[in-house]
């Protein structure tokens, strides 16, 4: 279990003013579950995502995982980042061993699971490939099977879909969906898409922006396997509520003055 | 008959493939122009009157090329000059190389160093050639030494270029899997920079050539340099030029070498392939 507590973080510039980013944020997540982090552009959800992962420290507030205070990234969280990330040098095998090499994986058992993350998200057959030969969507493949190489009980994705165009983007939720299906992880996941963040989570927290604070959680009733008929459920009654819901909450946000 | 009327006519006649002067300008182009100068200048010396003693013409360079080469009188020169220019770009390479590292990652570094670098990289550092033979003699050291001063700033301005343009993304991301600084510093720093260490070093071979050249015009009793000026001094304009082409010919070569070294570190780099 994730827990946020009391999490205010503030960029801090020389000579002038600190910029607040987050203020007093506390939040859980429970193992298992798909928690999607919905807001608008400046709410900090980024910047939360960064202090789960321990790669930013919060200015206030802890996070702990099981109870024990996350200072520093950890083997059992993993990131996908929207723009990627993929070093340019290596092929798509190779970038997955870059994250198997730095856990202390070596040898035919590093290759065997990049070649297997890379199975796991349909890109075996582009094993050798530099990330400039690969398409958006394949890059992400790459850094989802880099993340899911290490095996994470975490998965934190930083609006991985973000820069990809909106139909690779929707085959990718429903390759999410079913690679979730068959192995069940946590997942905390940025988005500013309501569409994505209804559909794919079991849990939405919404959150307000200047500085970011969390404005509402709604948990999503959906019924499970949504892959298997994602049609059927986005035109389901329930789906449009929950979808109108959050729009009405985001727009009376952005109504209010600033 | 009437299938004939279906028939469509043969589309016209499109050549299917570029033609050969278009898809070798540059190639045709540039062996025109060296021909053209090498002709104009074997006539000047042939025909047009100039003495062979201010001018040697291309033929007559080619055949002393060859001649020194094929008995041997031209090794101890190479010899001499390819040890000083080596020693001193490897050494370069050794300093200039991580100082380049240390300036691309600390910026308490790069804001101390930054502007004596700066002025030893703009310097004539051949104007150091008399104080380098007071300290370090007339033999191969004092050469070695201007080599490497005058070539080890190129390496080093080139290096922290190429480590501060690495995306600071691939940094994070790297520390996100849990990596310790010296996973970073080999795994993202040294691969990112490496073709621009290349660069550098391509740079400065036009460099260290200079530097060996103009240490064995000064003091030297041997290399091409000390060949050249010699040479010179004995109105050998043949020989002159085969010292230049040599030098010339490693520059090219070394030169082409690297680019291609470049070329296959980073393909990302140089690429059109880009879906």
């Amino acid at each position: 279990m994730i827990e946020v507590r009391n999490v205010t973080h503030r960029f801090e510039s020389a000579g002038r003013a600190s910029l607040p980013v987050l203020n007093d944020v506390s939040l859980s997540v429970a193992d298992g579950k798909f928690v999607s982090l919905l807001g608008p552009s400046g709410c900090g959800k980024t910047t939360l995502l960064r202090i789960i992962d321990g790669l930013v420290q919060p200015t206030h507030g802890q996070i702990l995982i099981d109870g024990t205070v996350v200072n520093k990234p950890g083997l059992d969280r993993a990131m996908v980042f929207q723009e990627f990330n993929l070093l340019p040098w290596r092929t798509a095998q190779h970038n997955v061993e870059f994250a198997l090499g730095l856990h202390g994986v070596r040898g035919a058992e590093r290759r065997d699971r990049a070649i297997e993350a890379l199975q796991r998200v349909g890109l075996e057959e582009f094993a050798g490939f530099y990330p400039h030969q690969l398409s958006g969507g394949m890059k992400q493949r790459v850094g989802l099977a880099r993340a899911l190489s290490t095996n994470p009980r975490y998965l934190l994705m930083d609006e991985p879909f973000g820069a990809l165009d909106p139909l690779v983007r929707e085959f990718m939720q429903i390759d999410l969906l079913k690679l979730l299906d068959a192995e069940r992880r946590t997942i905390v996941f940025v988005t500013h898409s309501v569409d994505e963040a209804v559909f794919l989570s079991d849990r939405v927290i919404i959150f307000r922006a200047h500085p970011g604070s969390i404005l509402e959680a709604l948990d999503i009733d959906l019924p499970p396997r949504r892959f298997e008929n994602d049609e059927a459920i986005k035109a389901s009654p329930a789906f449009v509520n929950y979808r109108n819901t959050i729009w009405h909450l985001l727009k009376e946000q952005l109504r209010r003055p600033a | 008959m009437e299938a004939d009327a279906l028939t469509l006519p043969d589309p016209p006649d499109v050549p299917s493939i570029v033609p050969f002067w278009i898809k070798h300008r540059t190639a045709i182009t540039r062996t025109i122009a060296v021909t053209v100068f090498l002709f104009g200048w074997e006539a000047a010396v042939r025909w047009g009157g100039v003495s062979p003693l201010f001018l040697s013409s291309p033929s007559a360079v080619v055949l002393r090329l060859i001649k020194v080469f094929a008995n041997g009188s031209i090794w101890p020169s190479v010899a001499a000059t390819a040890n000083v220019a080596a020693w001193g770009a490897a050494l370069s390479i050794v300093v200039g190389v991580p100082v380049g590292i240390l300036m691309g990652r600390s910026m308490l570094f790069r804001d101390t160093l930054e502007p004596f670098i700066m002025a030893m990289a703009s310097a004539p550092i051949v104007a150091f050639l008399p104080l380098l033979i007071i300290w370090l003699g007339i033999g191969a050291t004092s050469k070695i030494a201007l080599v490497f001063i005058g070539s080890v700033f190129v390496i080093i301005v080139n290096t922290e270029t190429g480590v501060r343009q690495i995306d600071y993304r691939l940094i994070e991301t790297a520390r996100s899997f849990t990596a310790s600084e010296f996973d970073i510093l080999t795994q993202i720093v040294a691969p990112g920079a490496l073709p621009f260490m290349v660069a550098g070093v391509r740079l400065a071979i036009a460099r260290v050539l200079i530097m060996v050249v103009v240490a064995e015009f000064y003091a030297a009793t041997v290399g091409i340099g000390y060949l050249i000026f010699q040479a010179g001094s004995q109105y050998d304009t043949t020989l002159v030029f085969v010292g230049v082409v040599i030098l010339a010919g490693t520059g090219v070569f070394a030169n082409a070498a690297l680019r291609a070294l470049e070329r296959r570190i980073a393909p990302w780099m140089h690429t059109d392939t880009t879906r």
